[in-house]
Formats: C-alpha cells, structure tokens, sequence
C-alpha cells in the first residue's frame, strides 16, 4: 500500500468530515434535523490508510418518543388554554357582565314596587330587561361562535393529519427503496420522517410501532391503524350523529366506510385539546347559561302571569327563550320521529346544566342517560331530579311523552335502537328576549285576591286563569280536618278530575281551580274547617304586591331549586376560573418538562456551533496533514526519479 | 452536558417570554387597579366577588326602597299633622258652640267656620304625591279616595289596602295609611258612642238628651254588645239588641221622665247612659261601641252631622234636643278621630324612626361588603408595585444574559 493511496484515503476522510461539519453548521437551524457524526474506521485488512465506516445520525429513538409524547400533552394544554382563556376574558368583564345587568334589572323592579303606575319605572323596568336579554344573547353567542370555530378548527386538523400520514407513508416507501439500493437509509429522509411524526404529534396523541427498525406504523390510541407500511388510513371531519351542528372526527376503515369516533378517543395534541375543551367546558358553559336563561325566564314569567296589568288583564308571558333543542341519530328507524320538545314550567327547577341522551329497551321503555355524568336518570320520588315521568309514555307502541329534567319530550312510535339526543338549554339563552314592549303591559298588581285560612302555596297562573269567574264574584271551598269537601263554589279539581262536595283531597295534591294551581299544605286543625275563596283583585294603579313578588325573585332559588340567579352566575364564573386556572399550572409545568425532554434531545442530537466550528479547524489540518502525505511521497518520489541524473 | 447552540438561544428566548409576560400581568393589574383581573387568576376569589357584588347590589336597591318610604312617610307625616290641628280646631268650635247663650246666628257662624275646616279636611285626605298619585286611596291611588255624593256627604271610594315596601331583606313596611284607617276609625281603646236617632235614621220627634254614655262594668255578661233603647210609649221604652238582621227587645223598663234635675239612668251590658226629657213614640238612641259595626266610625259625617245641626235654627224642644244630642255625639266622635289620627300618626313616626335604623344599619352592611369586596379582588399597590419594579429587575437580567451569550463565539476569536 502506497503512501499515495493511504494520503487519498486520509483526503478522502478529511473532505467527508468536512462535509458533515458543513452539513451541521448549514442546518443547524433546520427542524428536525439531527446532528451527524464522521465516524472513521482504519482501513480494511492490508490496507493502511483510513475509512469512512459511517455518517452516523444521532438520534435517540428512546429521547424522541419521549418528547413526542410530552409534546401531545403540552399542545393540548396549550390548545385548551387558548380557549378557555377566551371564556375567561368574557366572564372578567364586571361592568358588562351578566351579574350586573341583573342587579340593575332588579333594582328597576325595585322601583316598580315603588311606584307601581309611574311610566318611568316602568320604562325602566323594559329597559333593564331588553339589555339583560340583549346580554344573554351575546354571551351565547360568542359561546356559539366558539363552537363554530372549534368545528372549523376540527376540519383544517383533520386534513393537516390526513396530509400528514400520508407523507409519512410515502417515506416508508422511499426509504425502504433507498435501503434497497445502497444497503443504508439516507439520514435526510429518516429526519424528514421524525419530524413529520414529532409534528404529528403536536395535532393528535397516537401510538408509533417501529416495524423491524425500519418501517413507521401508526395508529389511532385506540388501535385503529392511519399508517401501516405504505398504506394509509384516513380521518374525516364530519357531523355527528346526535348534533348536525356539530363536527367530530370520523375514521375510514379498509372498506371505506366511515366510522364515528368517540370525542373522547383523541385527547392529545391540538385536536385533542380543542375536543376536550368542547365537551368539558363550553358545552358545560353553555349550558349554564341556558340554564340560568331559562330559569330566571320561567320563574319571572310565572310570577308575572300571576300579575295583574294596567289595562286589567292577566301578566303576559315577559321573557322569552329558545325552545329546547334535540336531534335523532341518523341511524335512526324513521329520522322524523321526534315531534316536539318543550320546556315543563311546573318542574322547571329541575332543569340541568346537560344534555341527554334517550334510547330504549326492548321493550320500548326509555333510557334517559346525562351526557355530563353518564348517570342513568332512575329516581322513584316524582319530586327527585331524576325521575322520568312516563305518565303519557305507551310502551306498547313506543310512542307518547316522556317528561324529565325539565322537559316533555313527544315521540312517534320508536323501533328498538332508536336514539335522540336531547339538549333543554344548550342554545336557550340565544333566543332570550323581552316579550312585552307596552309599558301599560307590566304586572305590578295582583290579579287574584286569595282568601281564606286554608294552608296553599306554591301557586300557579296558566295563561287565562279566571277566565270563567264572573265579575265580581268568586270561586271558594272548603275543607274538614280529614280533607273531605264541605262546601263548594266552583271548579275545583285535582288531575283533572271535578270534584264535589264529600270528595276527599290528599294534603301534598295539586289543586286547580280555573286555571289556578296550588298545593294544599296542610289539613286544617282537628274539629275545623278551612275555606279558601279565589277572585280576582280590583287591578288598582296602586298596587305593588306582584312587584313586590318579582323582587323577591332575586334571592329565591330559581336555578335548579338550588340556586339563586347569582349565585348560579357565581358558580359559573367559579367554574370557568377554575377550569382556566388548574389548565394554565398543567400547562405551565408540562410545558417544563416538554422544554426538559427537547433539551436533553438537543443535547445528544443539536448542533453546538463552537464545536462544529472547533471541528471545522481540526478536519482543515487533519485534510492539510493528509495532503503534506502526499506530497511527500511526491518528493520522495521525485528524490528516486533524479538519481539517474 | 453538551448543549446545542439551538438550545442555548431557545432557553434565553423562553425566560425573555416568561418574564415580559409576568411583568405585564403586574403591569395589568396596576392600571386596572385589581388583583384579580380575569376570573382564573383566583377562581374562589372571583366567584365570592359575583356575591358579594350582589350583596351589595341588593343593599343598594334596600337603601333607594327606603328612600322612597320615607318620602311618602313624611308627606303623610305632614298631612296628619294638618288633620290633627284641623280636628282640635273644629273640637274647639264645638265646645263654644254648645254654650247655650249662643244664639242661632251665632251658631251659624261657627258653623261655617266649621264648613271651612271641613273642607280644607276633605283637601287634605285627597292630597296626592309629586307624581299625581293620592295618598290615602289604599291601592286605588289613580281617583280621589273622598269623594261627595250626590247629597253632598263624603263617601271613600279607595280600598282598605295600604301599599308595602321591601325596605330591607326580611322587612315589608307599609308606606302609606289608607283614608279608611285614618278618617274611618277609632283606636281599640275607644268606649261607647250614644246617637239620638230612629232606628232609620230620622231625627226623634221628642226632646229627650242624653249625657254619657259610661261604662261601669266592663265585666258584665252582656258587655261590649251595643244596644238600642226605644221607647214604645212616652212612659216605657225597649231595650233592643241587633242580631244581625233586625232589632229584638231584650227587656222592657218604665220611663219616668223629666224628674226636676235628676234624669234617668238607664244601665245595660255595664254600660249607662242618662236620659232626660220628653220622648215620643218611636224615638231612639242608640248606644254603640265606637269602632263597632252599628255605627262606624267616619269623621267627615261627624262634621257634616255637626255643621247641619248648627246650621239648622234650633226653634222647637225637638231641635234644640237634638242640637244639644248631636253635639255631645259630634264632640265624642271628634275626640275618637283624633285619638286615631294621633295613632297613626305615630305608627308612622315609628316607621320613620326605623327607616333611619334600618339605615344605618344598611351603611353598615354596605361598608362591610364594600371592604370584603376590595379584600377579594382589589389590588395592594404597595405589593403590586414593588412586585413590578422587581419583574423589571428580572426581565432586564435576562436581556442581559441574552446578550452576552450571544456574543459568546468562537468564531470572535478565528
């Protein structure tokens, strides 16, 4: 072996080693890019000069999949807390917020009850409720707004993912055809691949499966595969199944079927975070509001129908809100069987801050499940929350009305597997509005005067209450301490059934009278007899009783029999801080261990510029050494060729 | 550890982030003056604030409430003032009125003094409020309460309700008297009344007068239930009890008459009643508890009542009978109406005086609400100021750092 040839392959070395220098140095800044590493091996047996074994990667599969998953985690946090931070934000407005409108509102009720007929109270009064429902409105709608984006945001996931796994795919392919030509993978390929999986990453939470240290197989969390080999397997943004305003993420099997996945499959990455963000708080939020819309609506409507108006006439209905909503699933047996739903004033306290899924038995029997806890609606007291009243429900023919949390729902004759979704307050507060705009319309006065030593409560006005009461007259009864009529005066009946003198009513009963409903409390004392007499008041200009009642309003526990409407507002606000304060710790100390992993990562696979450059110094001498070898054996040489001369 | 040069720029730029946005948080919260600023960042703190908010909000809306009571309070304070002098006057005239030596013009003239007393009366119970709105109508506040039939007698048309208040969470205050409570009643503690008229309601034909009633024996059986004495003949009389639909005699007695100065007493249910004079047949008195259902009390007929009898000349015995008769009814009446004024009045007082405790109380509570208000969201400048200078402090090392590794290279020194 010649010095010639052991200076070329020293040349050789050199100029390679300068190359990967260079290739560190220029792609330094390069995502994805991984440093490489000359590593020189002496020259094979016989030969004295050096070789080029390999321009190593340095990549640490171990490191990568680390920090893969740290970054999932960290890009759903980071996803959800832009999110939730916009909710934040809303609800930190003080001036503008719902709270204060709702004090201003009952502060001009306030003044009704001061001066019952002065047209400035009651313009106040309009006033302060068109604003507060204008408020509503707006804060659903941005909610709505929220999930608008989130849909659109789900969609451009999607085709970034499907984009992406397809790329991953055509990797595969290359680098097992590179490997086929030349025995080695080329490392630019293999960093493209990493880093289209670290992005990957960022979108969603998967699971990688290196097949033979070569190919990249991915999968869904729960198994199903996007890449195997050089196949892939693509994801669709599409409309649920229970909600057509809504996007969820669809996977395409082999045959080409799309198959709805769960919103709880993908929890990482973006599209995770903004799933997790949909179906934790703003659905939650938005119910809420709904919510507190609805209750604070019902409740002031009924106590203002049990007004009385300056022209003489029954309270109107004041607010007004959205209907509830509900979907069947599309693969339902007949998609129109759901007929109508609508919210049950008499059991409006029950109404949740969910929505609900109904299916059936075999045998036709509804399964009312809450979407928020998964619980299974199965209460045996009608005044719990959670009994379904199947009164009106036929479970021969499937069809009929179901009544719980709040709402009837009317059904067409289901089939087995049926499936609706039912949502009382999602959207409710985008459709608040006041519904009286004549200031002579407000019911400051009483409209019935109730007397009598009977023990009623909870009383009830339907629309036209008192309509068969003669002027001036009035409907009364009375009771012995056994509850048995002993006079009787009028239509006095219990579920609907007339009752005469010598029925018996039970203490806890329902009573109408004419469109009037209350709750008989008590029986009167042993030996006495109790009367109630019902007509209707003189609608005096004067009269404050029912502002005084709509006053009240303020601190009854209207929401869900629990709360009051502040306190409901509170709890919201108390929710959503929440929620947005333990995201923003999470993030901040996944965030730290994400910023961890990538430095450990750098530190085996980034590029120090001293030591490339430290590097580049040592390959010029150790090429200028090998050059020296070379021409030294030139001389060497040229000493042997002059001896002849 | 080897350390990428990537690294060592993205650690910099990662603590340059952290402390810029540190710094404008403080910086935030500085020019909003509140520690909590968005509800996350204490979420606790946040929700208590929407409560105490309303607490304070709710205070707020007892305080205006109050406001108006005492208003309507005060006016009505300040007309029953006005009656209550309006009654001692005409009680005055009454008394000068009954000396005998006054002739009928004299009596005349008292008589529309008292006329004009009366409707100066009849002004005040129909007084309104700044907005139009009459007082003393009960609900009715929208048509004067008092008005003259056709006869010319006052009749109230307003009802018996009188208009409430929240002046406080757990208080309902009334803040206004209707006319019936004020000019148509009489404290509870009021005795017994006498009227000298038939039982339907024509003047009696002789010249019996009485004087009384008394009461003498509160613990009789019969007492408290009013009664009639009728005489059947000048010589006997009935005595007559109501029971609810007509008069029945419960006993007879004998009626002696004009017996020089000494008159007659007659005594039922622990309740006398002396009588002198002549009667006829037919003629009545009836002696009846003074809040009670045989003759209500109403202070505009008792002036009306009073006014006729002065205005009428009083020229035969049955006149100056009932001269004498309606004057010692009138006079009683009056001390019974302004008895009851006073009461009322003074149950306004005590509202009013409430009014000021119940508001100082509500000063109270807003300054706690206020305090607990500024605790959970308000901003210790001190603090937060100090915290700014010190995140200044802290961004300004970082830029430092940055800096000088920056411009740490080997390449300075190729």
């Amino acid at each position: 072996m010649s010095m010639f040839s052991i200076g070329l392959s020293g040349l050789n070395a050199a100029q390679n080693a300068l190359n990967t220098v260079s290739s560190n140095a220029s792609n330094m800044l390069t995502p994805g890019y991984n440093r490489q590493i000359t590593m020189l091996g002496e020259g094979s047996a016989g030969s004295k000069g050096v070789q080029v074994n390999d321009i190593e990667r340095q990549f640490n599969t171990y490191v990568a999949s680390q920090l893969n998953n740290a970054k999932t985690q960290s890009s759903a946090l980071s996803t959800y807390n832009q999110q939730v931070s916009q909710i934040d934000s809303l609800l930190a407005d003080r001036a503008a917020g719902l709270s204060p409108l709702m004090q201003k509102f009952f502060s001009s009720i306030e003044d009704l009850a001061s001066a019952p007929s002065d047209p400035a109270a009651r313009q106040g009064v309009l006033g302060t409720a068109n604003t507060l429902s204008a408020q509503f409105r707006s804060f659903d709608g941005y909610l709505q707004d929220m999930q608008g984006n989130i849909n659109g945001q789900i969609e451009d996931e999607v085709t970034q993912i499907n984009n992406t796994t397809e790329q991953i795919a055509g990797l595969n392919k290359e680098i097992a055809l590179a490997r086929a030509r030349t025995g080695v993978a080329p490392n630019s390929l293999l960093n493209q691949r990493d880093h289209l999986v670290s992005e990957l990453n960022e979108r969603m939470d998967l699971r990688l499966n290196i097949q033979d240290g070569k190919s990249y197989n991915i999968s869904l969390p729960n198994g199903q595969p996007l890449v195997t080999g050089t196949d892939t397997f693509k994801l669709e943004a599409r409309q649920a199944d229970y909600d057509p305003q809504r996007t969820v993420v669809g996977y395409i099997d082999g045959g080409g079927n799309p198959v709805q996945l769960d919103e709880s499959t993908i929890t990482g990455g973006t599209l995770g975070g903004l799933m997790t963000f949909r179906s934790e708080t703003l659905d939650k939020t938005q119910n809420q509001i709904g919510q507190l819309a609805v209750s604070l609506a019902t409740a002031f409507n009924e106590q203002h129908k049990q007004g009385v108006d300056l022209n003489g006439d029954q309270g109107e209905n004041f607010f007004a809100t959205r209907s509830p909503q509900g979907y069947g699933y599309t693969n339902n047996s007949d998609p129109n069987l759901l007929t109508s739903i609508e919210f049950d004033p008499a059991t409006v306290d029950k109404l949740r801050a969910t929505d609900y899924t109904v299916s059936f038995d075999a045998a036709s029997n509804p399964i009312v499940t809450r979407n928020d806890n998964g619980e299974v609606l199965n209460g045996t007291d009608p005044e719990d929350s959670d009994f379904v009243d199947l009164s009106e429900w036929n479970a021969g023919t499937g069809e009929g009305e179901i009544t719980f949390g709040g709402v009837t729902v009317s059904l067409n004759p289901v089939a087995n597997g049926d499936r609706f979704e039912i949502q009382p307050v999602r959207r409710a507060a985008g459709g608040m509005d006041t519904k009286i705009a004549d200031l002579d319309k407000i019911a400051a006065a009483s409209f019935a005067e109730f007397e009598g030593d009977l023990d009623i409560g909870d009383v009830r006005m339907a629309e036209g209450a008192l309509g068969a009461l003669p002027e001036g007259d009035s409907f009364s009864f009375s009771l012995d301490e056994n509850g048995v009529i002993t006079e009787l005066d009028g239509p006095v009946t219990v579920d609907g059934n007339a009752l005469s003198v010598g029925d018996t009513i039970a203490a806890g009963s329902r009573i109408a009278v004419d469109g009037v409903e209350f709750t008989l409390n008590e029986f009167p004392k042993v030996g006495e007899t109790a009367t109630l007499t019902i007509g209707l008041s003189d609608a005096s200009s004067g009269d404050n009783r029912n502002a005084l009642a709509l006053q009240n309003l303020q601190s009854q526990n209207v929401v869900g029999g629990r709360a009051s409407v502040t306190g409901a507002y509170a709890s919201i606000v108390s929710d959503v801080g929440n929620r947005s304060n333990i995201t923003q710790v999470n993030l901040e100390a996944r965030q730290g261990l994400t910023d961890q992993l990538r430095a450990v990562q750098q530190s085996e696979s980034g590029v120090n510029l001293d030591e490339e450059l430290a590097n580049l110094l040592q390959y010029q001498q150790y090429y200028a050494a090998n050059a020296r070898v070379i021409d030294t054996a030139g001389s060497l040489l040229d000493t042997i060729l002059n001896l002849r001369g | 550890m080897r350390i990428s040069t990537v690294t060592i720029f993205e650690q910099s730029v990662a603590s340059l982030n952290r402390q810029q946005s540190s710094l404008q948080h403080t910086s935030l919260q500085i020019s909003s003056g509140r520690r909590v600023v968005n509800p996350s960042d204490d979420p606790q703190a946040a929700s208590r604030a929407v409560g105490v908010d309303q607490s304070l909000a709710i205070t707020d809306q007892y305080k205006d409430s109050r406001i108006s009571a005492r208003n309507s309070l005060s006016q009505a304070d300040s007309i029953l003032g006005s009656v209550k002098d309006a009654i001692i006057s005409a009680k005055g005239l009454l008394v000068q009125a009954s000396s005998d030596t006054l002739s009928d013009v004299d009596r005349e003239s008292v008589a529309s003094e008292l006329k004009g007393i009366y409707e100066t009366m009849l002004g005040q119970a129909n007084a309104t409020d700044g907005n139009g709105r009459y007082l003393f109508g009960g609900y009715k506040d929208n048509a004067q309460p008092f008005k003259k039939d056709a006869s010319g007698s006052v009749q109230y048309q307003g009802d018996n309700n009188a208009r409430e208040q929240r002046i406080d969470a757990t208080r309902l205050m009334a803040v206004a008297d209707n006319g019936k409570t004020i000019f148509k009643s009489v404290p509870s503690s009021a005795g017994y009344v006498a009227e000298a008229k038939k039982a339907d309601g024509s003047l009696n034909s002789g010249n019996v007068t009485f004087r009384g009633p008394q009461i003498r024996d509160v613990n009789d059986a019969d007492y408290g239930t009013d009664f009639r004495i009728t005489f059947n003949t000048p010589a006997t009389f009935n005595i007559e009890t109501f029971d609810g639909t007509d008069w029945n005699a419960v006993q007879t007695e004998g009626y002696t008459g004009n017996l020089g100065d000494t008159s007659q007493q007659v005594t039922y249910g622990g309740v006398s009643i002396n009588l002198e004079g002549t009667p006829a047949a037919g003629d009545s008195i009836l002696v009846a508890q003074a809040g009670g259902e045989q003759r209500e009390p109403n202070l505009f007929r008792t002036m009306e009542e009073a006014i006729r009898v002065l205005e009428d000349p009083a020229d035969t015995d049955a006149k100056k009978a009932d001269l004498r008769n309606t004057l010692n009814t009138s006079m009683r009446d009056l001390d019974n109406a302004l008895d009851n004024v006073l009461t009322v009045r003074a149950s306004a007082g005590a509202r009013l005086n409430e009014l000021d405790v119940v508001d100082v109380v509500g000063a109270n509570r807003m300054m706690n609400y206020t305090e607990t208000l500024s605790d959970l969201v308000d901003l210790d400048y001190a603090e937060a100021i100090s915290e700014y200078s010190l995140r200044q402090v802290g961004l300004q090392a970082a830029q430092k750092t940055f800096v000088d590794i920056k411009g740490l290279s080997l390449l300075n020194y190729m």
